[in-house]
């Protein structure tokens, strides 16, 4: 096992000043070269054409997540720490839920899921291959093994805040991995299974889908309300209201 | 990894005269739990003379999370018990307790705390400033006439100057030493909360108070401002796929599982409810504003909202009710002076029991031409705006200024009556309903018994609606709307029965007029106690999710009370805790109370209601609610609803009451004092000890 409690990167810096370079610097080098350059098998999950272009296999499914239905409950977040790693933790979530109490609806409330992008940006910063596309589920997500602590995929993921996290507790990144892996549940999960953060939001503010969803700039555009219990609860419209009863 | 199961742990013991830290293992007080268990223990333990006033130095403030606090256990973690001798009660401010939702107690859970205990009084104004292990006093002055949320905002970027938008922030210098998305949790009074000290609450984000008891005024009399807490560790889970799979199968008992087919149910529900139904009126928000549902951490039932002008956020309930009513009144519907006047509280960090008791009051006074310009209280308040958002403001203005009424009303309200000269005639006619220890009326002791025995018994307004949802207002809804309660008298009578382990008293909930001065009454009020003492106040169960007794979604109606509680608490702490188990341990912590108020000054013969509850019925306008207060009677060998409305409690039935009271709780009837016996039956012989070295132990049978 490589010493995660060092940043390769910082530890790169002052290794040329000095002249040496071990293996792990060298791969952490390369990576430095830029996602241009990836090599089939070392980033796990693509795959080289003839004509030299990587072409990512895309995930078997998504989040879709509506912020207008949220609560903040941070239940997601709670379920997300607790499959995967057995305690609650929302440092350790995969989902993050950021909140203004002050705030004005719907802006206080954002809920950063892991859009599973199609050209992963954490995927081809990784100098190692841990960060990989899983060949059975197309779902992006490290191995945990291989990571060698440099965190540039958290750097890379292009959202604020990063969808891949620092683990600082096991000291690997981690990111969404539609709960494929988690130990610490009972059900399946991944695309084919369940999702613990899913099940667990008492709003239905989180879905999963298998079709690719439509984008924007602020994240996928999903309005999970209409044409469900949504439209009769009052919500995003007024509650009517006229003094309490009595 | 977390350690522990459920529990972080440690509890930061902080001396405020000396500022100096300390840390004691929770090991020491897991017998009791957690939240209010742990607390009393505490307070017991480290509060050296329980005579002395709320705002005595020498007065020891616990603020205790749970061991499911920051866990997944539905409508529970996001609660914070507040303890300590109070400043609002009268005329003694009894030992007290306060609770508040939100993320405070959950960010105490992850920065490595189970609790607070605060000691002494700081020599110069500060702030509790908590990131994981690390704790500092800070200097507050700047901060102590700000209002609560600019409290929290300067605190905010105080904690974490380089936070951009929802950004990770690394805490300390190690890349190791924890990130996090959130913001701190912070605790605040409002502006120079010392100077209205009864009526101060502790404010958490927009819309979370620790309301009763004066914890706002006991904080500043401190000289402490808030507390603020970040964390990014975890809560161990004993048996984590036992925990998922609970709040998976509890999901079954809440809308969250019917989606698709949501309930239809006439009258109000706790875990079975609707997000904003059908308390929707309780976001008392204009026509056209738009929100969400918003919820405590780890809520299924997100009872409050944010809303697209941010006004009212994440208010509810009482916060609402002081004043939505006069809106209505003015203006004919709601508009913005209902959201203003629950605002102006928020920010202010005023109590919102006490100003709508009090604003009925003085409506009634300005009314009688009591009050007003000139009058014989004299105020400049402008009633003939009464009802529009500057009267509240105004008012609640002159309470944390201290300005014309406000310069009594300040003191609490009790102390402006007898200031005034009116608190016997006023609570003598009802017109200022202060039902027991100089507390608003909340729901009625003459109807309702179970609510106004156990604050009566208890110290301060029981705000607990196990009962309450259920044996009034359901049937007294669904007698609004014309319909039969979807379950019938003699089914909620058996369903009580079924889970009030260990009496299972088949006349549990029987409000007849003899029914009320019953053995069975008295022990639906010891259970309800013992109950509200561990599952609630110490393990955090919310009030307005739990107890869950009828429940739409549940087999004939039945909740998840009696079984759910328990799956829980022993998929996070581990081990096989029965209900009846927990139940023993809210009667120790009762026990323990009991105690403590005796060492104030408790006896039997103190307690009784404000003369009103012997001598009028309830009068329209003059509580809270006047609604027809239908319940459950056994009657003729027949269980039936029926309204009980303007009923008077006899006097001598509730000293007969009492004394069945006492017996079932194995307490010296002549006193109300627990005995020896009794105390040690629940390893409480220290307690014992301590009451007969004051002369207050109770003489056994
Ligand atoms: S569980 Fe659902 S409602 Fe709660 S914070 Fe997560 S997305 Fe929002
Ligand atoms: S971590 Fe970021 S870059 Fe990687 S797939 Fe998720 S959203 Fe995309
Ligand atoms: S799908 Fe699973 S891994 Fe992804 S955020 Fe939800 S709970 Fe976490």
């Amino acid at each position: 096992m490589v010493d995660k409690n060092i940043n390769p990167t910082e530890e790169a810096a002052s290794a040329d000043q000095k002249g040496t370079l071990s293996r792990r610097q060298f791969l952490t080098g390369f990576g430095l070269l830029g996602g241009g350059l990836a090599l089939g098998g070392l980033v796990g999950g693509a795959f080289l054409l003839p004509d030299q272009v990587v072409a990512i296999q895309a995930s078997d499914g998504y989040l879709l997540v509506d912020t207008k239905k949220c609560a903040g409950c941070t239940s997601c977040m709670m379920a997300c720490s607790l499959t995967h790693h057995g305690e609650t933790n929302m440092s350790l979530s995969r989902i993050q839920i950021t909140q203004d109490p002050f705030g004005k609806f719907p802006d206080d409330i954002s809920i950063a899921q892991c859009r599973q992008c199609p050209y992963p940006s954490c995927v081809e910063a990784c100098p190692t291959g841990a960060m990989h596309v899983d060949k059975a589920t197309g779902v992006r997500t490290v191995d945990a093994d291989k990571c060698v602590g440099c965190e540039r995929c958290v750097n890379a993921c292009p959202f604020t805040p990063s969808r891949t996290l620092w683990n600082f507790e096991e000291k690997h990144s981690q990111k969404c991995d539609l709960c494929k892996d988690t130990p610490f549940w009972d059900e399946d999960g991944g695309p084919d299974g369940k999702r613990a953060c899913e099940e667990v939001c008492s709003m239905g503010a989180i879905k999963f889908t298998k079709e690719l969803p439509v984008q924007s700039e602020d994240g996928y555009e999903a309005d999970l309300r209409t044409g469900t219990v949504w439209d009769t609860l009052g919500f995003d419209g007024a509650p009517k209201s006229g003094g309490h009863l009595g | 990894m977390a350690s522990g199961n459920g529990y972080s742990g440690k509890i930061l013991k902080v001396d405020l005269t000396t500022g100096k830290f300390e840390t004691i293992l929770t090991e020491k007080y897991k017998s009791w739990g957690g939240g209010h268990g742990i607390g009393s223990a505490l307070f017991f333990d480290l509060c050296e003379d329980k005579t002395i006033k709320g705002t005595d130095p020498g007065n020891v403030v616990t603020i205790m999370a749970s061991p499911l606090s920051g866990t997944l256990a539905p409508s529970v973690a996001g609660r914070c018990e507040v303890q300590g001798i109070g400043i609002q009660a009268y005329p003694i401010g009894w030992f007290t307790r306060s609770n508040f939702g939100g993320r405070f107690s959950t960010q105490l859970k992850f920065a490595g705390w189970d609790g607070i205990v605060l000691m002494g009084k700081s020599p110069k104004q500060v702030w509790l400033n908590i990131i994981n292990g690390e704790v500092k006093l800070q200097d507050a002055t700047d901060l102590w006439g700000l209002n609560t949320r600019e409290t929290q905002e300067e605190i905010w970027a105080s904690v974490e100057p380089s936070k951009k938008d929802n950004d990770w922030t690394n805490l300390g210098q190690s890349r190791d030493s924890g990130r996090t998305t959130q913001r701190p949790a912070v605790l605040t009074t409002g502006p120079n909360a010392e100077r209205f000290g009864p009526m101060a609450a502790l404010i958490h984000d927009a819309g979370n108070g620790a309301g009763q008891g004066g914890f706002g005024g006991v904080f500043a009399s401190k000289n402490l401002k808030a507390v603020s807490v970040l964390g990014t560790g975890g809560v161990a889970i004993a048996d984590p796929k036992a925990l998922m799979a609970a709040r998976l199968w509890s999901n079954s008992y809440s809308f969250a599982g019917h989606h698709d087919d949501p309930a239809e149910y006439v009258g109000l529900t706790s875990f079975g409810s609707t997000p904003g139904k059908p308390l929707a009126p309780m976001q008392d928000t204009p026509e056209g504003v738009k929100s969400r549902p918003q919820g405590c951490v780890g809520c299924i039932r997100s009872c409050r909202g944010r809303t697209d002008t941010g006004q009212g956020n994440e208010s509810q309930c009482v916060d609402f009710f002081w004043y939505d009513a006069h809106d209505v009144k003015a203006h004919g519907k709601i508009t913005d002076a209902a959201p203003r006047a629950t605002d102006a509280i928020q920010l202010s960090g005023v109590n919102a029991f006490a100003v709508e008791a009090a604003t009925l009051w003085l409506e009634q006074l300005y009314n009688k031409g009591i009050l007003g310009k000139g009058k014989a209280i004299d105020s400049n308040l402008p009633f003939d705006k009464f009802g529009s958002g500057e009267w509240a403001e105004a008012f609640i203005n002159c309470i944390i200024t201290q300005t014309d009424i406000g310069k009594e009303l300040c003191k609490g309200v009790a102390q402006a009556a007898l200031a005034w000269g009116r608190l016997e005639i006023d609570t003598t006619s009802g017109i200022l309903p202060l039902q027991e220890w100089g507390l608003p009326q909340h729901y009625d002791a003459r109807t309702e018994v179970e609510w106004g025995y156990g604050s009566l018994m208890g110290e301060r307004d029981i705000n607990e609606h196990d009962f309450n949802w259920h044996v009034y207002w359901t049937p007294t809804i669904a007698g609004l709307f014309g319909v039969e309660p979807a379950v019938s008298a003699q089914r909620l009578a058996e369903i009580f029965a079924k889970k009030m382990i260990p009496y299972n008293d088949p006349m549990a909930i029987n409000y007849s007029d003899e029914g009320i001065y019953s053995e069975s009454m008295a022990k639906t009020v010891a259970w309800h106690r013992h109950y509200t003492r561990f599952y609630k106040q110490a393990m955090g169960f919310c009030d307005w999710g739990w107890a869950d007794f009828v429940n739409p979604y549940g087999p004939e109606h039945e909740g998840m009370t009696s079984v759910g509680e328990n799956k829980f608490i022993n998929a996070v702490i581990g081990g096989n805790m029965t209900f009846a188990e927990g139940m023993e341990v809210g009667r120790r912590i009762w026990n323990l109370d009991r105690a403590i108020w005796i060492l104030q000054g408790r006896h039997r013969d103190i307690e009784k209601f404000t003369e009103y509850n012997y001598t009028t019925g309830a009068q329209p306008g003059m509580t809270t609610y006047e609604a027809p207060y239908t319940m459950p009677v056994f009657e003729n060998n027949e269980w039936s609803y029926k309204s009980v409305a303007g009923r008077i409690l006899d006097r001598q039935k509730s000293e007969d009451w009492k004394t069945l009271f006492f017996k079932v709780e194995g307490w010296d009837v002549k006193s109300g004092w627990p005995t020896r016996e009794t105390l040690e039956k629940l390893d409480l012989a220290n307690v014992a000890d301590a009451l007969e070295k004051a002369g207050k132990l109770g003489a056994s049978a």
